[in-house]
Protein backbone atom coordinates (compact mmCIF):
# COMPACT_ATOMS: atom_id res chain seq x y z
CA UNK A 1 0.00 0.00 0.00
CA UNK A 2 1.07 3.31 -0.70
CA UNK A 3 1.59 4.47 2.88
CA UNK A 4 3.63 6.49 4.56
CA UNK A 5 5.69 3.59 5.81
CA UNK A 6 7.30 4.02 1.87
CA UNK A 7 9.94 6.57 2.93
CA UNK A 8 11.80 6.76 -0.26
CA UNK A 9 12.76 10.28 -1.02
CA UNK A 10 10.36 12.18 0.92
CA UNK A 11 11.65 15.42 2.32
CA UNK A 12 11.48 16.95 5.94
CA UNK A 13 12.73 14.62 8.22
CA UNK A 14 15.81 16.06 9.21
CA UNK A 15 19.33 14.87 9.99
CA UNK A 16 19.96 11.02 9.78
CA UNK A 17 21.76 11.39 13.08
CA UNK A 18 20.27 12.17 15.99
CA UNK A 19 20.67 11.47 19.70
CA UNK A 20 20.80 8.21 20.45
CA UNK A 21 20.40 6.63 17.49
CA UNK A 22 23.67 4.81 17.45
CA UNK A 23 21.74 2.30 20.25
CA UNK A 24 19.39 -0.52 18.07
CA UNK A 25 16.70 0.35 21.65
CA UNK A 26 17.00 2.24 24.67
CA UNK A 27 14.47 0.74 26.95
CA UNK A 28 13.87 -2.91 28.30
CA UNK A 29 10.57 -3.31 27.07
CA UNK A 30 12.02 -2.46 23.75
CA UNK A 31 13.53 -5.87 22.49
CA UNK A 32 10.58 -7.71 24.72
CA UNK A 33 7.94 -7.08 22.16
CA UNK A 34 10.54 -7.15 19.32
CA UNK A 35 10.58 -10.97 20.81
CA UNK A 36 6.90 -11.16 22.09
CA UNK A 37 5.87 -10.39 18.11
CA UNK A 38 8.19 -13.02 16.82
CA UNK A 39 6.70 -15.84 19.15
CA UNK A 40 3.61 -14.79 17.61
CA UNK A 41 4.32 -16.03 14.57
CA UNK A 42 6.64 -18.94 15.46
CA UNK A 43 3.60 -19.89 17.68
CA UNK A 44 0.87 -19.15 15.85
CA UNK A 45 -0.82 -16.87 17.93
CA UNK A 46 -1.52 -14.23 15.18
CA UNK A 47 -3.59 -13.92 12.58
CA UNK A 48 -3.59 -11.73 8.92
CA UNK A 49 -1.21 -10.97 7.13
CA UNK A 50 2.58 -10.53 8.84
CA UNK A 51 3.26 -7.94 11.59
CA UNK A 52 4.96 -5.86 8.49
CA UNK A 53 1.99 -5.61 7.01
CA UNK A 54 -0.45 -5.10 9.64
CA UNK A 55 2.53 -2.34 10.89
CA UNK A 56 1.37 -0.81 7.50
CA UNK A 57 -1.91 -0.29 8.18
CA UNK A 58 -1.45 1.55 11.05
CA UNK A 59 -2.82 5.12 10.62
CA UNK A 60 -0.27 7.30 9.31
CA UNK A 61 0.18 9.92 11.89
CA UNK A 62 0.47 7.44 14.55
CA UNK A 63 2.95 5.67 12.20
CA UNK A 64 5.20 8.60 12.11
CA UNK A 65 4.76 9.40 15.96
CA UNK A 66 5.39 5.94 16.80
CA UNK A 67 9.20 4.54 18.22
CA UNK A 68 9.95 1.99 15.96
CA UNK A 69 9.11 -0.78 18.60
CA UNK A 70 5.73 0.50 19.50
CA UNK A 71 4.83 -0.12 15.69
CA UNK A 72 5.78 -3.74 16.55
CA UNK A 73 3.62 -3.35 19.67
CA UNK A 74 0.92 -2.46 17.81
CA UNK A 75 1.19 -5.68 15.21
CA UNK A 76 2.26 -8.24 17.45
CA UNK A 77 -1.17 -6.98 19.64
CA UNK A 78 -3.24 -6.63 15.96
CA UNK A 79 -2.32 -10.15 15.02
CA UNK A 80 -3.68 -11.35 18.48
CA UNK A 81 -6.83 -10.10 18.83
CA UNK A 82 -7.63 -10.86 14.91
CA UNK A 83 -6.76 -14.34 16.09
CA UNK A 84 -8.83 -14.07 19.24
CA UNK A 85 -6.28 -15.19 21.17
CA UNK A 86 -6.85 -12.14 23.17
CA UNK A 87 -10.25 -10.14 22.99
CA UNK A 88 -10.59 -6.58 23.14
CA UNK A 89 -9.83 -4.47 26.59
CA UNK A 90 -7.78 -7.47 28.08
CA UNK A 91 -4.75 -5.32 28.02
CA UNK A 92 -6.13 -2.58 29.74
CA UNK A 93 -7.44 -5.15 31.90
CA UNK A 94 -3.74 -6.58 32.61
CA UNK A 95 -2.72 -3.07 32.58
CA UNK A 96 -4.48 -1.85 35.57
CA UNK A 97 -4.17 -4.94 37.52
CA UNK A 98 -0.23 -4.57 37.19
CA UNK A 99 -0.30 -0.85 38.30
CA UNK A 100 -2.86 -1.88 41.24
CA UNK A 101 0.66 -3.65 42.40
CA UNK A 102 -0.25 -7.43 41.46
CA UNK A 103 3.23 -9.20 40.63
CA UNK A 104 3.61 -9.68 37.41
CA UNK A 105 2.73 -13.26 36.09
CA UNK A 106 5.66 -15.80 34.70
CA UNK A 107 5.48 -18.37 32.43
CA UNK A 108 8.52 -21.15 32.62
CA UNK A 109 8.55 -23.15 28.98
CA UNK A 110 12.13 -24.16 27.98
CA UNK A 111 10.86 -25.81 25.45
CA UNK A 112 9.46 -22.80 23.82
CA UNK A 113 12.46 -20.75 24.42
CA UNK A 114 14.22 -23.94 22.23
CA UNK A 115 11.64 -23.85 19.59
CA UNK A 116 12.14 -20.22 18.88
CA UNK A 117 16.01 -19.95 19.26
CA UNK A 118 15.86 -22.95 16.42
CA UNK A 119 13.48 -21.07 14.56
CA UNK A 120 15.98 -18.03 14.77
CA UNK A 121 19.06 -19.95 13.84
CA UNK A 122 17.12 -21.72 11.10
CA UNK A 123 17.47 -20.39 7.07
CA UNK A 124 14.57 -20.29 4.74
CA UNK A 125 16.57 -19.15 1.12
CA UNK A 126 14.32 -18.55 -1.67
CA UNK A 127 14.26 -21.37 -4.20
CA UNK A 128 16.90 -21.01 -7.28
CA UNK A 129 16.05 -19.09 -10.31
CA UNK A 130 14.08 -20.64 -12.72
CA UNK A 131 16.07 -21.51 -16.23
CA UNK A 132 12.98 -19.37 -18.02
CA UNK A 133 13.09 -16.22 -15.89
CA UNK A 134 11.62 -13.64 -18.60
CA UNK A 135 14.37 -11.29 -18.33
CA UNK A 136 18.59 -11.77 -18.06
CA UNK A 137 21.01 -9.51 -16.60
CA UNK A 138 22.01 -6.21 -18.19
CA UNK A 139 18.16 -6.42 -19.75
CA UNK A 140 16.31 -3.42 -19.55
CA UNK A 141 13.40 -3.60 -17.74
CA UNK A 142 10.58 -1.02 -16.22
CA UNK A 143 8.59 -0.72 -13.30
CA UNK A 144 4.82 -0.75 -13.85
CA UNK A 145 2.84 1.85 -12.79
CA UNK A 146 0.73 0.46 -10.08
CA UNK A 147 -1.03 1.86 -6.71
CA UNK A 148 -2.16 -1.16 -4.62
CA UNK A 149 -4.11 -1.18 -1.95
CA UNK A 150 -2.33 -3.67 0.06
CA UNK A 151 1.12 -4.87 1.01
CA UNK A 152 3.59 -4.40 -1.94
CA UNK A 153 7.56 -4.53 -1.95
CA UNK A 154 7.77 -2.34 -5.40
CA UNK A 155 7.84 1.56 -3.67
CA UNK A 156 6.66 4.07 -5.16
CA UNK A 157 10.03 6.10 -6.01
CA UNK A 158 11.20 3.31 -8.16
CA UNK A 159 7.67 3.17 -10.59
CA UNK A 160 7.93 4.22 -13.97
CA UNK A 161 11.62 3.87 -14.25
CA UNK A 162 13.87 1.85 -16.28
CA UNK A 163 16.81 0.17 -15.00
CA UNK A 164 18.86 -2.59 -16.07
CA UNK A 165 18.90 -6.25 -14.16
CA UNK A 166 21.63 -6.72 -12.19
CA UNK A 167 21.31 -10.23 -10.77
CA UNK A 168 18.50 -12.96 -11.26
CA UNK A 169 18.63 -13.49 -7.26
CA UNK A 170 15.87 -16.24 -6.66
CA UNK A 171 12.44 -16.77 -7.36
CA UNK A 172 10.10 -15.97 -4.03
CA UNK A 173 6.08 -15.84 -3.62
CA UNK A 174 4.55 -12.16 -4.42
CA UNK A 175 4.29 -10.62 -1.16
CA UNK A 176 1.16 -8.40 -2.61
CA UNK A 177 -0.55 -11.98 -2.46
CA UNK A 178 1.32 -14.34 -0.52
CA UNK A 179 1.20 -12.06 2.78
CA UNK A 180 -2.53 -12.69 2.50
CA UNK A 181 -2.55 -16.18 2.49
CA UNK A 182 -3.04 -16.81 -1.12
CA UNK A 183 -1.53 -19.64 -3.03
CA UNK A 184 0.86 -18.37 -5.31
CA UNK A 185 3.75 -19.87 -7.47
CA UNK A 186 7.30 -18.25 -7.14
CA UNK A 187 8.82 -16.19 -9.52
CA UNK A 188 11.93 -14.77 -10.02
CA UNK A 189 13.18 -11.77 -7.88
CA UNK A 190 15.98 -9.38 -9.82
CA UNK A 191 18.12 -7.04 -8.66
CA UNK A 192 17.40 -3.82 -10.75
CA UNK A 193 20.15 -1.13 -10.84
CA UNK A 194 18.74 2.41 -11.53
CA UNK A 195 20.57 5.64 -12.27
CA UNK A 196 19.89 8.28 -10.04
CA UNK A 197 19.02 10.81 -12.63
CA UNK A 198 16.25 8.32 -13.82
CA UNK A 199 14.86 8.34 -10.38
CA UNK A 200 15.27 11.60 -9.34
CA UNK A 201 16.13 13.76 -11.98
CA UNK A 202 18.56 16.50 -11.85
CA UNK A 203 20.78 16.44 -8.92
CA UNK A 204 23.40 18.92 -7.23
CA UNK A 205 25.27 15.20 -5.91
CA UNK A 206 27.28 13.42 -8.76
CA UNK A 207 24.99 10.65 -10.34
CA UNK A 208 24.89 7.41 -7.92
CA UNK A 209 22.82 4.00 -8.82
CA UNK A 210 20.18 2.47 -6.62
CA UNK A 211 19.61 -1.33 -6.59
CA UNK A 212 16.18 -2.39 -6.15
CA UNK A 213 15.28 -6.50 -5.30
CA UNK A 214 11.94 -6.73 -7.15
CA UNK A 215 9.55 -9.34 -8.34
CA UNK A 216 9.01 -10.16 -11.77
CA UNK A 217 5.47 -9.15 -11.67
CA UNK A 218 6.46 -5.44 -10.92
CA UNK A 219 8.51 -5.21 -14.08
CA UNK A 220 7.95 -5.09 -17.54
CA UNK A 221 10.82 -5.00 -20.35
CA UNK A 222 11.82 -1.87 -21.75
CA UNK B 1 6.22 -0.68 40.88
CA UNK B 2 9.29 -2.75 42.75
CA UNK B 3 12.51 -1.32 44.33
CA UNK B 4 14.02 -2.97 41.87
CA UNK B 5 12.15 -1.56 38.60
CA UNK B 6 12.55 1.41 39.97
CA UNK B 7 16.30 1.01 39.92
CA UNK B 8 16.00 0.30 35.94
CA UNK B 9 13.79 2.82 35.75
CA UNK B 10 14.15 6.41 37.38
CA UNK B 11 11.51 7.75 35.32
CA UNK B 12 8.11 6.19 35.89
CA UNK B 13 7.57 3.68 33.04
CA UNK B 14 5.57 5.32 29.85
CA UNK B 15 2.14 4.39 28.72
CA UNK B 16 3.89 2.67 25.66
CA UNK B 17 5.83 0.49 28.64
CA UNK B 18 3.14 -0.01 30.66
CA UNK B 19 1.07 -1.39 27.63
CA UNK B 20 3.95 -3.91 26.54
CA UNK B 21 4.24 -5.11 30.51
CA UNK B 22 0.86 -5.60 29.89
CA UNK B 23 0.58 -7.69 26.75
CA UNK B 24 3.53 -9.99 27.86
CA UNK B 25 1.86 -10.89 31.54
CA UNK B 26 -1.49 -11.27 29.77
CA UNK B 27 0.36 -14.06 27.28
CA UNK B 28 2.10 -15.27 30.08
CA UNK B 29 -0.30 -15.48 32.72
CA UNK B 30 -2.38 -17.63 29.72
CA UNK B 31 0.70 -20.09 29.43
CA UNK B 32 0.87 -19.06 25.41
CA UNK B 33 4.31 -17.10 25.58
CA UNK B 34 7.22 -17.90 28.07
CA UNK B 35 8.96 -15.62 29.58
CA UNK B 36 12.62 -17.67 29.33
CA UNK B 37 11.27 -17.19 25.62
CA UNK B 38 11.41 -14.02 25.78
CA UNK B 39 14.60 -13.96 27.53
CA UNK B 40 16.43 -16.12 25.25
CA UNK B 41 15.41 -13.95 22.63
CA UNK B 42 16.79 -10.88 24.12
CA UNK B 43 19.50 -12.39 24.96
CA UNK B 44 20.49 -13.79 21.58
CA UNK B 45 21.04 -10.77 20.15
CA UNK B 46 22.65 -8.85 23.29
CA UNK B 47 25.23 -11.91 23.80
CA UNK B 48 25.63 -13.93 20.60
CA UNK B 49 24.62 -11.74 17.62
CA UNK B 50 25.94 -8.45 16.68
CA UNK B 51 28.52 -6.84 14.73
CA UNK B 52 31.43 -8.70 15.67
CA UNK B 53 29.91 -11.57 13.59
CA UNK B 54 30.28 -9.89 10.50
CA UNK B 55 33.30 -8.06 11.77
CA UNK B 56 34.61 -11.57 11.88
CA UNK B 57 33.45 -12.53 8.15
CA UNK B 58 34.95 -9.26 6.96
CA UNK B 59 38.77 -9.92 8.57
CA UNK B 60 38.80 -13.43 7.26
CA UNK B 61 38.49 -12.63 3.66
CA UNK B 62 40.94 -9.49 4.15
CA UNK B 63 43.37 -12.16 4.69
CA UNK B 64 42.19 -15.36 2.74
CA UNK B 65 41.50 -14.44 -1.22
CA UNK B 66 39.50 -18.02 -1.55
CA UNK B 67 37.16 -17.38 1.14
CA UNK B 68 37.03 -13.49 -0.45
CA UNK B 69 35.87 -15.35 -3.24
CA UNK B 70 33.36 -18.09 -1.82
CA UNK B 71 32.10 -14.71 0.36
CA UNK B 72 31.09 -13.04 -3.05
CA UNK B 73 29.85 -16.16 -5.25
CA UNK B 74 28.30 -17.71 -2.35
CA UNK B 75 27.45 -15.59 0.45
CA UNK B 76 25.60 -17.63 3.26
CA UNK B 77 27.62 -20.90 2.53
CA UNK B 78 31.06 -19.12 2.99
CA UNK B 79 29.28 -17.26 6.45
CA UNK B 80 28.02 -20.52 7.45
CA UNK B 81 32.06 -21.40 7.66
CA UNK B 82 32.65 -19.30 10.30
CA UNK B 83 29.60 -20.98 12.55
CA UNK B 84 26.98 -17.50 11.32
CA UNK B 85 23.90 -17.40 10.46
CA UNK B 86 19.78 -17.73 10.89
CA UNK B 87 16.87 -15.72 10.25
CA UNK B 88 16.96 -12.72 8.24
CA UNK B 89 19.82 -14.28 6.45
CA UNK B 90 17.89 -16.77 4.69
CA UNK B 91 19.14 -14.99 1.36
CA UNK B 92 22.72 -13.05 1.97
CA UNK B 93 24.33 -10.97 -0.78
CA UNK B 94 27.54 -9.47 -0.06
CA UNK B 95 28.57 -6.44 -1.92
CA UNK B 96 32.72 -5.25 -2.21
CA UNK B 97 34.09 -1.77 -1.83
CA UNK B 98 36.46 -0.75 -4.67
CA UNK B 99 38.47 2.41 -5.13
CA UNK B 100 35.73 3.30 -7.62
CA UNK B 101 32.49 1.70 -5.59
CA UNK B 102 31.26 2.38 -2.70
CA UNK B 103 28.40 0.10 -1.12
CA UNK B 104 25.60 1.28 0.82
CA UNK B 105 22.66 -0.12 2.34
CA UNK B 106 19.13 0.90 3.39
CA UNK B 107 15.46 -0.30 3.84
CA UNK B 108 13.28 2.58 2.60
CA UNK B 109 10.24 0.22 3.16
CA UNK B 110 10.83 -1.26 6.67
CA UNK B 111 13.96 -1.80 8.59
CA UNK B 112 15.29 -5.29 6.83
CA UNK B 113 18.78 -5.81 7.86
CA UNK B 114 21.08 -9.10 7.79
CA UNK B 115 20.39 -10.42 11.60
CA UNK B 116 22.77 -12.97 11.84
CA UNK B 117 26.04 -11.15 10.80
CA UNK B 118 25.20 -7.15 12.58
CA UNK B 119 22.60 -8.22 15.26
CA UNK B 120 19.38 -5.71 15.24
CA UNK B 121 19.25 -2.46 13.36
CA UNK B 122 20.34 0.92 15.13
CA UNK B 123 17.80 3.13 15.54
CA UNK B 124 18.80 5.37 12.79
CA UNK B 125 18.98 2.74 10.12
CA UNK B 126 14.71 2.12 11.05
CA UNK B 127 14.44 5.90 11.23
CA UNK B 128 12.70 8.37 8.43
CA UNK B 129 15.53 10.27 7.45
CA UNK B 130 18.21 7.36 6.42
CA UNK B 131 14.88 5.62 4.85
CA UNK B 132 13.76 8.55 2.81
CA UNK B 133 17.25 10.04 2.27
CA UNK B 134 19.88 7.48 1.72
CA UNK B 135 18.33 6.73 -2.20
CA UNK B 136 17.46 10.30 -2.54
CA UNK B 137 20.65 12.15 -1.55
CA UNK B 138 23.43 9.76 -0.56
CA UNK B 139 26.41 11.86 -0.37
CA UNK B 140 24.75 14.17 2.17
CA UNK B 141 23.91 11.59 4.26
CA UNK B 142 27.44 10.13 4.78
CA UNK B 143 28.78 13.45 5.03
CA UNK B 144 26.37 13.25 8.06
CA UNK B 145 27.91 10.35 9.26
CA UNK B 146 31.64 11.88 8.77
CA UNK B 147 32.45 10.21 5.39
CA UNK B 148 33.42 12.33 2.55
CA UNK B 149 34.13 10.03 -0.39
CA UNK B 150 36.04 11.73 -3.46
CA UNK B 151 33.56 12.85 -6.50
CA UNK B 152 34.94 9.97 -8.59
CA UNK B 153 33.54 7.20 -6.54
CA UNK B 154 30.20 5.50 -7.62
CA UNK B 155 27.99 5.36 -4.84
CA UNK B 156 25.61 1.93 -5.10
CA UNK B 157 22.91 2.21 -2.69
CA UNK B 158 21.62 -0.99 -2.04
CA UNK B 159 17.62 -0.62 -0.83
CA UNK B 160 16.22 -4.47 0.41
CA UNK B 161 13.11 -4.34 -0.71
CA UNK B 162 13.12 -8.33 -0.64
CA UNK B 163 14.09 -11.07 0.94
CA UNK B 164 17.88 -10.64 -0.22
CA UNK B 165 20.16 -9.27 2.99
CA UNK B 166 23.57 -7.67 2.11
CA UNK B 167 26.64 -7.09 3.86
CA UNK B 168 29.44 -4.62 2.72
CA UNK B 169 32.77 -5.81 2.48
CA UNK B 170 34.81 -2.76 3.64
CA UNK B 171 38.19 -2.48 1.77
CA UNK B 172 40.83 -3.04 4.32
CA UNK B 173 43.14 0.03 4.87
CA UNK B 174 46.70 -0.11 4.00
CA UNK B 175 48.62 -0.12 7.37
CA UNK B 176 47.57 -3.46 8.14
CA UNK B 177 50.08 -5.33 7.28
CA UNK B 178 50.42 -8.52 9.68
CA UNK B 179 47.74 -7.73 11.44
CA UNK B 180 45.99 -10.85 12.65
CA UNK B 181 41.78 -11.43 12.34
CA UNK B 182 41.29 -10.16 15.81
CA UNK B 183 43.25 -7.32 15.07
CA UNK B 184 41.49 -5.99 12.01
CA UNK B 185 37.82 -7.76 13.16
CA UNK B 186 38.58 -4.91 15.71
CA UNK B 187 38.48 -2.02 13.27
CA UNK B 188 35.32 -3.36 11.07
CA UNK B 189 32.32 -1.34 12.84
CA UNK B 190 28.59 -2.22 12.01
CA UNK B 191 28.66 0.90 10.13
CA UNK B 192 31.30 -0.14 7.78
CA UNK B 193 29.13 -3.06 6.77
CA UNK B 194 26.19 -1.07 6.26
CA UNK B 195 28.55 1.69 4.26
CA UNK B 196 28.36 4.41 6.53
CA UNK B 197 31.89 4.73 7.43
CA UNK B 198 35.02 3.19 6.20
CA UNK B 199 37.47 1.43 8.47
CA UNK B 200 40.17 3.81 9.67
CA UNK B 201 43.09 2.90 11.47
CA UNK B 202 44.48 5.37 14.19
CA UNK B 203 47.98 5.91 14.57
CA UNK B 204 50.58 4.15 13.27
CA UNK B 205 49.90 0.44 12.83
CA UNK B 206 50.00 -2.16 15.74
CA UNK B 207 51.82 -5.06 14.79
Amino acid sequence: MDGVHDMGGMHGFGPALEPGGELAYHERWEPRVFAIQILVGVEGLGAGPGGRAVREEMDPARYLAATYYERWLYSAEQRLLRKGTIAPGEIEAMKERLEAGEATPVHRDRAMADRILANLRAEDPMEPPPPDARFARRARVRVRRMHPKGHTRCPRYARGAVGLVEAVRGADRLPDRAVYGEKVAPEPVYSVAFRSEDLWGPSEEPGWTVVLDLWESYLEPA
Amino acid sequence: MTAVDDHHHPRPPSAVELRAQALEALLAERGLVSTDAIDAVVELYENDVGPQNGAKVVAHAWVDDGYRERLLTNANQAIAELGFGGAEGDNMVVVPNTPAIHNMIVCTLCSCYPWPVLGLPPTWYKSPPYRARAVSEPRAVLREFGLELSQEVEIRVWDSSAEVRYLVLPMRPAATEGWSEDQLAAIVSRDCMIGTAVPLVAGPART
